[in-house]
């Protein structure tokens, strides 16, 4: 109940954003166990020189005091303006890792020490200069197939002196995909093409006939890239060649066993890795949707994309 | 997830020097095998970081743990009090260093090391350690700041910046504080004793004692008056009476059966009716001043004759002294007011009359017929006061700091035959002869004269001085029979005296007294500041720190003590929040950009909208369009500025600016044309 209360409240003071600015609004700032053993220290001097009567005992004891004062700005200087941005995400198999990108930017000040962590992860320290921005990659568990919104990302800072520690709790908009995990199995749920030939031959593309070149796009696989011609001077292009139709393969889901649902999308996974890394073109259907015919990894990118956000609402 | 939180490389050298600032005064005040112990844990420590050596084991650990607590109980035996307890602290300190490994043991020795600035301050007060102090602060928080920054690009100087910034914008902070945060009394007593024999004055007078003294130069202490001081001959700091003499020796005494509250009034509980007469004849001019002892570990306070103090920490006697509570064991301020003439509220009967009066038995002869001549000769004591000064005046008496022995008879050796001595010799044989006239005397000591530095008297250990105090029409009337002899010892002081006339005499004290002019110059210079920072840092208590706030505020009371304090605090606060966190130009401006925006401002006063103006070629695009004559110095500008802008690396160097700025300045100049 608290809980939930502690993250409505969250969500409506700091809502989701591509980019983040840490202000006042966002920051929050304790001290830390050391500091407060600090403060103690600072009282026990302030008895100490009240019952020597040492002026200069208790000048030492403000002075700490004082200090910690500073350092609670100090502290807060280090996270305030702050900018995170959502950067890229890497996504992974489902029991795997995926990862998300962070770019911090440092836009007026330097901001150093800085700790980011998922609520229920290890912390990773970056330091930024002024002036600069560096992206950091942070882990994400994949538990469960389909889009993973990571939880709040925790920046937190102890930095310059260790007496507190100022934090925010940033929610960025962004995501990463949980694919399938691959599971083997022996039968390809597939169709069109010739039977026979979609395990025996795999790998087998130089029997398709030649069609012409076109511009090399990224995602093309390299092993389709005509690099004798790129080592003429003609620029990196890209070999085609005309499919047999019969060569052409569909996934097709309904082609599966009478599995539950995500061990049928492994299975397609499993064939969907394979015939990629057999470098051979594939098509994907699925129950309401479909991915058209084609190789490389953009094709092998897409077809797993297509895999992780089936049934996931998008 | 447990993380191994190491320190930092470039944290190291502050905490390795931190350490060894720390500890230095602890191991030039305390036994030697503290230094032992710092160089062996340092030397240790250095050959651990170069993996030469393994890290202690837990055994090894806890033996020299051991040892070092039996080390200190050797030395100091006993583990509590201030000395053994900054030497243990200071010892643990140092261990400590030896097993740092994380983080969290560079957390723990740097409060240590707060503690050890702390015993530092115990046993050294001047400016200087205070200095020192903060000296190691900074240290500590340099360290500090580098263990809470694990880059490995970071620089050991970056964590010094730090740490001095953050000190000094502390202080502001720090000294509202010192100034308004109410101090409480001491919640037990705590005795500093440092059990060193002082130079000062002692609670017996025999021949020779003072003169002793006349060899230090050490301060006892200062004075600053409200108002104008006295002048030189008037300057009596009357410290104690000695009422009992034996023979050879004068003591401290009280009438036999009389116990302190007959003579001591401290301001708890009902007033003695000695005290209320005293207090009854407050009336005529007083002198007010504030006296800063320096440490004497006795309890005798210095002021001018008939003290009145608010009678906090320290008590009046009825013999008109101050004496405090405790023995002043640091420096110690009391605010006084003395009333010459309240000396007349007091009587003199019974058995203190007697005691005034009393001498041995037997003993100095012809100093007693002496006094009896006297006696016959004249029947008032004024009159015969009066010659017994004529008889120091005319007879061949001198004044000198190196007396011949006496032995024996010591009034009678003296009065008839040595004839030389210091105001002790006067003093006591002035009293004798007194007392043996019938005339209640005693003998006062304490110091006379005093140096004036700035605004305020230096009265130093050479200054101290005896003389005699004789009842006279129901009053104590102080009578200098030094003054007889050798009244520019009390017009100008030993010092004047001594510069005055090098004799024989006065060549011994010179060593103690003359100095170089520019030495001296600067020693006075030196105790300038040594005095303000005993009245205003070491000296500050309850009462400053009340008289301050009813200056500022008007009264004091809690409330408005804590509105003040909350208020200063705040508008400290938020001004250095705005000096912490101002924002900053998004970005710095280069050079380069610089010049761009002159020219844009510059080409905007002429009337050319540039507002949409980017890049340099779209500048020099506009400019060209509206003065066609100027088309070409605008390329000039424009090809040179791109070729700083894209041509090098960095910014331009100042020759290729000023090029840069000659071009503009061409072709501001041409658009007239």
């Amino acid at each position: 109940m608290v809980k939930n209360a502690w993250q409505r409240w969250l969500d409506r003071r700091l809502p989701r954003a591509r980019q983040v600015q840490l202000d006042q609004r966002r920051i929050f700032i304790l001290p830390t166990g050391y500091g407060v053993l600090y403060l103690i220290v600072a009282v026990l001097l302030f008895f100490g020189g009240v019952n020597y009567e040492n002026n200069l005992i208790l000048a030492l004891c403000f002075l700490m005091v004082s200090l910690f004062v500073v350092a609670i700005l100090h502290t807060f200087r280090n996270l305030s303006g702050l900018m995170l941005r959502a950067g890229g995400g890497r996504s992974g198999f489902v029991g795997g890792q995926g990862s998300l990108e962070v770019v911090l930017i440092a836009r007026r000040r330097p901001h150093r020490a800085l700790w980011l962590r998922w609520l229920d992860q290890a912390a990773q320290e970056v330091s930024v200069e002024s002036g600069e921005e560096t992206g950091l990659w942070l882990n994400l568990p994949l538990r469960r197939r389909g889009p993973v919104v990571p939880p709040r990302l925790r920046v937190e800072s102890r930095y310059p002196l260790g007496l507190l520690r100022a934090w925010s709790l940033v929610a960025l908009d962004q995501e990463c995909l949980a694919w399938p995990r691959p599971q083997e199995s022996a039968d390809c749920p597939a169709e069109g093409g010739d039977r026979e030939r979609r395990v025996a031959r795999a790998g087998q593309s130089g029997s398709e006939e030649f069609r012409g070149l076109r511009g090399y796009v990224p995602g093309d696989s390299l092993s389709q890239v005509d690099w004798k011609g790129y080592a003429r001077g003609r620029g990196l292009n890209v070999k085609l060649f005309e499919e047999p139709a019969s060569g052409r393969l569909w996934l097709r889901y309904d082609r599966t066993d009478e599995l539950p649902l995500e061990q049928r999308l492994s299975i397609l996974c499993y064939w969907v890795l394979r015939l990629s890394r057999e470098n051979r073109p594939f098509a994907l259907a699925l129950p309401g949707a479909e991915l058209p015919p084609g190789q490389g990894d953009e094709q092998r990118q897409r077809a797993l994309d297509l895999l992780a956000r089936h049934g996931k609402g998008g | 997830m447990a993380r191994i939180y190491q320190v930092p490389s470039h944290a190291r050298l502050w905490l390795t020097l931190a350490i060894i600032a720390a500890s230095l005064p602890q191991l030039s005040d305390g036994p030697w095998w503290q230094a032992v112990l710092l160089v062996v844990v340092l030397g240790w420590r250095a050959l651990l970081d170069r993996q030469r050596l393994a890290q202690p084991g837990r055994l090894v650990r806890l033996g020299l743990l051991l040892a070092t607590v039996g080390a200190t109980f050797y030395s100091f035996g006993r583990l509590h009090g201030p000395e053994a307890g900054s030497a243990l602290i200071t010892s643990l300190f140092a261990l400590k260093y030896l097993e740092l490994v994380g983080k969290r043991d560079a957390y723990v020795l740097i409060v240590l090391g707060y503690f050890v600035c702390a015993t530092i301050l115990l046993f050294h007060r001047g400016p200087l350690a205070a200095l020192y102090v903060v000296g190691c602060l900074t240290l500590l928080t340099a360290s500090l700041a580098g263990i809470n920054y694990s880059d490995t690009h970071a620089r050991r100087r970056q964590h010094l910046t730090v740490a001095s910034a953050m000190l000094l914008q502390a202080l502001p902070l720090a000294v509202v504080l010192f100034v308004l945060v109410p101090r409480v009394a001491p919640l037990w007593n705590m005795q500093l004793d440092s059990g060193q024999a002082r130079t000062g004055m002692s609670d017996s007078m025999s021949p020779g004692q003072v003169s002793r003294l006349t060899e230090s130069s050490e301060l006892a202490f200062r004075v600053q008056f409200q108002g104008t001081p006295p002048p030189p001959d008037q300057r009596y700091w009357r410290g104690l009476t000695y009422a009992y003499f034996d023979g050879t020796t004068w003591r401290q005494a009280r009438p036999p059966g009389w116990s302190d509250a007959d003579t001591f009034y401290d301001g708890r509980g009902p007033a003695p009716p000695w005290y209320r007469g005293l207090r009854a004849a407050d009336r005529g001019p007083a002198w007010e001043y504030r006296v800063i002892m320096e440490p004497s570990q006795q309890r005798w306070l210095y002021a001018l004759a008939v003290p009145f103090t608010d009678l906090d920490g320290q008590g009046l006697a009825r013999d008109l002294r101050l004496v405090a509570d405790n023995p002043v064991s640091g420096s110690y301020g009391y605010q006084v007011r003395s009333v010459p003439a309240a000396a007349e509220g007091l009587d003199l009967n019974g058995p203190e009359r007697r005691l005034m009066l009393d001498l041995p038995d037997t003993g100095n002869r012809r100093a007693r017929d002496l006094a009896a001549s006297w006696r016959q000769r004249y029947r008032d004591d004024r009159e015969l006061v009066q010659a017994a000064l004529r008889y120091f005046r005319e007879q061949p008496f001198h004044y000198t700091l190196e007396p011949p022995r006496l032995s024996g008879d010591t009034v009678d050796g003296f009065l008839f035959n040595t004839r030389r001595g210091f105001c002790e010799h006067y003093a006591s044989s002035f009293t004798f002869l007194m007392r043996a006239a019938g005339i209640p005397a005693r003998v006062v000591a304490g110091y006379q004269g005093g140096e004036p530095n700035g605004d305020y008297l230096q009265i130093r250990q050479y200054d101290a001085h005896a003389w005699t105090e004789v009842w006279l029409n129901g009053r104590w009337v102080r009578v200098d029979p030094t003054g007889a002899v050798a009244p520019e010892r009390i017009e100008l002081g030993l010092r004047g005296l001594v510069e005055g006339r090098a004799d024989a005499g006065g060549d011994a004290v010179a060593g103690a007294l003359g100095r170089l002019p520019v030495l001296f110059r600067v020693q006075q210079w030196m105790d300038y500041v040594d005095f303000n920072w005993q009245k205003w840092v070491l000296g500050y208590r309850q009462e400053d720190q009340r008289a301050l706030i009813e200056r500022l505020l008007g009264a004091f009371t809690p409330t408005r003590v804590a509105l003040a304090l909350l208020g200063a605090v705040l508008l400290v606060t938020a001004v250095l929040a705005v000096l912490v966190l101002a924002r900053r130009r998004d970005a710095p401006a280069r050079p380069l950009e610089r010049e761009f925006a002159r020219l844009r401002r510059g080409l905007a006063r002429r009337g050319l909208n540039v507002a949409d103006c980017h890049s340099a070629a779209a500048l020099e695009a506009a400019a060209a369009r509206r003065w066609p004559g100027a088309a070409g110095r605008a390329g000039h500008w424009r090809r040179y500025f791109e070729y700083l802008a894209y041509r090098r690396d960095g910014d331009p160097p100042a020759g290729e600016l000023r090029q840069l700025r000659r071009r503009r300045r061409a072709l501001m100049a041409g658009l007239k044309a």
